[in-house]
């Protein structure tokens, strides 16, 4: 036992360090100051990608997973999805995919994107219902905590690891996966709620829409399925509550005087938010967000947009004109 | 020439005589004024930079520079030129075209213009035109093509006078930025303009042509900042030498301008190493806005200014002739054709602080442009220059004047003519400014 935690330890000390490695690397050689971030989060979402796949193999259940995402939403915004959410990464590999052919996005026209972004609270609202109903239909024998657990993972509270469904890397260690090539396991994030739903005739064909229209959505589209991903959802209803005005702490905050209005930071958002742009400086707390920090990055006036932890600048806009000569 | 078949719809006629005689006399004018204005420069700062000696010969209208271009038309280069920031540079270079500016700044050819326009039209516009009419603007002369963007009222028929000698372009521009239709229909105009471009020069603007264009236009803008930033800190060069090298860039060979730049760039950190500041650190900062100021005989408030007794120091500008030429970037996402279409229309229009804008909210881009600009700079007092006939600039005063008055920033309204009559007068309203900005330093 003890030796199997050390070697757990070991593992991911080695993925940390690769990261870390990776980190330095793109801070010491990228030069470009324009596409800096953009590079850093790559290595960032890189690594959690791995890091994701091994700790799914351990026996964590997928409950600390769900608190864990949501407990950190909350706090620091969707840092989460910009920088670490695996399915974000294959979303952001399509964007890769799709400037090597040099076609452009398209964008969704704004007000679709805003009825979109409601209907985040929607399909949270479906997903979270679903169990108490199935809860109802047939009621939990035993209360005992390890078994709860086990109905969490499978049976009637299985629908509420739909949650944190895109923290699940699309190779998994798990038998019970959608396709299944030469003993490894693909899967695709909530592939295995539609079957599990659907039954076995209607669930493999749902599967495939479903992987269609978010892999090629997301092809044209820069990352579709962010714009209404219940995750995104939690971060939202806790801030209309006055006391917690405070959250997210991670935020980005505009300096109205040194703007010029010259809307590049609404261009390059890969969720379209509007906010940054339009919002008249002061703290941008939309959960439309992701923190990919791509605004702050081509905004060409110093200090207009900042990244900020609480009271503390963590990064800010600068003139990505000059080479970074300090690094 | 083709166009003298056509009848001409503005144009009076005039005998090619007195074309020719007038054009002599104000030519020969203009070059001791340029002569002058230089050796004006040199004297209020003995120990000029190096690197400004590039900027005094490029900036004989009459000289190297045209030379220059007539070379590169005789090669077959289409030389096109624009009267507003608005035009797309980057397209135009993109084309293997040279964009020049041609507003005029002649102050002679203000009464040639007259024949044309009335007296009460800005005289900016009023000298272009006279300019073109005696043909005496090297730069209007060799240009094949106008590009006319419909900013200003003046602007707007400029654009239709001068079509009775250059083919025109006209570029609409919205006068609302902050709407998302706006932007659609200027991303347009920008496509449009390519079209004309490919077609005019014959030349396809390709992905890599418009690549290279905005990245040598980003070079430019970086260059332009570090002069800028240099210019924040304590006096490190007159700011008459920083206007004409950021006007220089109009007319200038856009990749030459940008090395000699950087060679005074590093000149004049040098000098700021040494502590080697042009005047006492504690000159009046002073800002100037308004209408703009074009090279050369339109130096007459900057002259005034850095010249006066006791001396101020300019160490920004809010025209549309000096700091906002270069100052925003193209910021491209993706390097694809649409992409970059789309980044450079909105570094022209969403970028732009010019007052020909409206919004419900004042303007305000402009306004908190220039309170930033007054802040970093620490600017002591503020010039608003206006020309009789600037409406737009004109009007905006009350408004800048409450925003500065809450930062306690005096600001003095310098309303003008193209003339040399005033300039007496005008020394003294300069000097009582600056008076009492010394007074308050004191204080």
């Amino acid at each position: 036992m003890a030796l199997e935690y050390i070697g757990d330890i070991l593992r991911l000390t080695v993925l940390g360090g690769l990261g870390a490695a990776g980190i330095l690397t793109v801070l010491i050689w990228k030069r470009n100051l324009a596409t800096k971030v953009t590079y850093l989060r790559f290595v960032a979402q890189a690594v959690a990608f791995a890091a994701l796949f091994y700790v799914f193999t351990l026996s964590i259940p997928l409950l600390y997973f769900f608190i864990f995402v949501f407990a950190i939403t909350i706090v620091l915004g969707r840092l989460y999805c910009g920088w670490l959410c695996p399915f974000g990464f294959i979303m952001d590999l399509e964007i890769m995919f799709r400037k090597a052919f040099g076609i452009r996005y398209r964008s969704l026209p704004e007000r679709l994107n805003k009825i979109l972004h409601k209907s985040r609270y929607v399909i949270a609202a479906i997903f979270l219902a679903l169990p108490i109903y199935l809860w109802i239909l047939n009621p939990p024998q035993n209360i005992n905590f390890a078994v709860a657990m086990a109905r969490l993972l499978a049976g009637p509270f299985r629908p509420y690891t739909v949650l944190i469904d895109p923290m699940i890397p699309a190779i998994v260690p798990w038998t019970t996966s959608a396709v299944n090539v030469a003993h490894v396991n693909f899967t695709y994030p909530y592939v295995q709620d539609v079957i599990f739903w659907a039954g076995k005739n209607l669930g493999p064909a749902l599967a495939l829409a479903f992987i269609g229209v978010t892999l090629v959505g997301s092809f044209f589209f820069r990352r579709l399925w962010c714009r209404f991903c219940p995750t995104g959802a939690s971060l939202a209803v806790v801030n209309r509550f006055k006391g917690f005005r405070w959250a997210p702490l991670l935020h980005i905050e505009k300096d109205e005087e040194k703007c010029t209005k010259c809307g590049v930071c609404k261009r390059v958002c890969q969720a379209q938010v509007a906010e940054v742009y339009e919002q008249k400086g002061g703290k941008i707390a939309t959960s439309m967000c992701m923190l990919c920090l791509r605004c702050a990055e081509m905004c060409p006036y110093a200090e207009a947009l900042k990244l900020k932890f609480g009271n503390k600048t963590v990064f800010k806009s600068r003139n990505w004109l000059e080479p970074s000569t300090t690094e | 020439m083709k166009n003298e078949k056509i009848e001409k719809k503005y144009a009076p006629e005039i005998q090619p005589k007195e074309i020719e005689e007038l054009r002599n006399t104000i030519k020969t004018s203009s070059e001791k004024i340029i002569a002058e204005n230089i050796e004006r420069m040199k004297k209020a700062d003995p120990n000029r930079p190096q690197a400004m000696k590039y900027f005094d010969e490029i900036s004989n209208l009459f000289g190297q520079r045209q030379e220059e271009l007539s070379a590169e038309k005789a090669k077959g280069k289409k030389i096109v030129g624009y009267m507003c920031l608005f035009a797309p540079t980057e397209l135009i270079l993109a084309a293997d075209a040279i964009p020049v500016r041609v507003n005029s700044g002649w102050y002679d050819t203000t009464k040639i213009g007259d024949r044309v326009v009335p007296v009460e039209v800005c005289p900016v516009i009023r000298s272009t035109i006279g300019a073109q009419m005696i043909g005496l603007s090297p730069f209007l002369e060799l240009s094949d093509a106008l590009i006319s963007v419909l900013t200003c009222d003046g602007m707007t028929k400029m654009g239709e006078i001068l079509s009775d000698y250059k083919p025109i372009w006209e570029m609409n521009i919205p006068r609302v930025k902050d709407a998302a239709h706006s932007l659609r229909f200027w991303d347009d105009e920008i496509l449009n303009m390519k079209k004309q471009l490919e077609a005019f020069t014959g030349n396809k603007i390709t992905r890599k042509s418009l690549k290279a264009a905005i990245e040598q236009s980003q070079k430019a803008t970086r260059v332009f900042r570090r002069l800028q930033d240099l210019r924040k800190g304590n006096p490190i060069i007159m700011g008459r030498d920083a206007m004409l090298v950021n006007q220089s860039y109009l007319w200038d060979d856009k990749e030459r301008w940008t090395q000699k730049a950087t060679a005074l760039c590093d000149e004049l950190e040098k000098r700021a190493e040494r502590k080697d500041w042009v005047c006492p650190t504690d000159t009046p900062r002073v800002l100037v806005t308004g209408t703009p100021m074009f090279w050369p005989d339109s130096w007459k408030v900057p002259n005034l200014v850095e010249e006066a007794n006791p001396k101020g120091i300019i160490v920004a500008d809010e025209l549309c002739s000096g700091e906002r030429i270069l100052n925003d970037p193209v910021g491209v996402d993706e390097w694809t054709m649409d992409d970059m279409l789309n980044a450079i229309g909105e570094r022209y229009l969403m970028a732009s602080t010019c007052p020909c804008f409206t919004s419900s909210d004042g303007n305000e881009d402009r306004i908190n442009w220039l309170l930033n600009k007054v802040k970093e700079s620490n600017v002591q007092g503020v010039i608003y220059y206006v020309t009789r006939g600037c409406m737009l600039y004109a009007m905006e005063y009350t408004r800048i004047k409450k925003a500065l008055d809450k930062i306690n920033i005096p600001m003095y309204y310098l309303d003008t003519e193209y003339t040399r009559e005033d300039v007496g007068q005008m020394k003294t309203r300069v000097e009582a400014f600056l008076e009492m900005l010394t007074a308050r330093v004191d204080i």
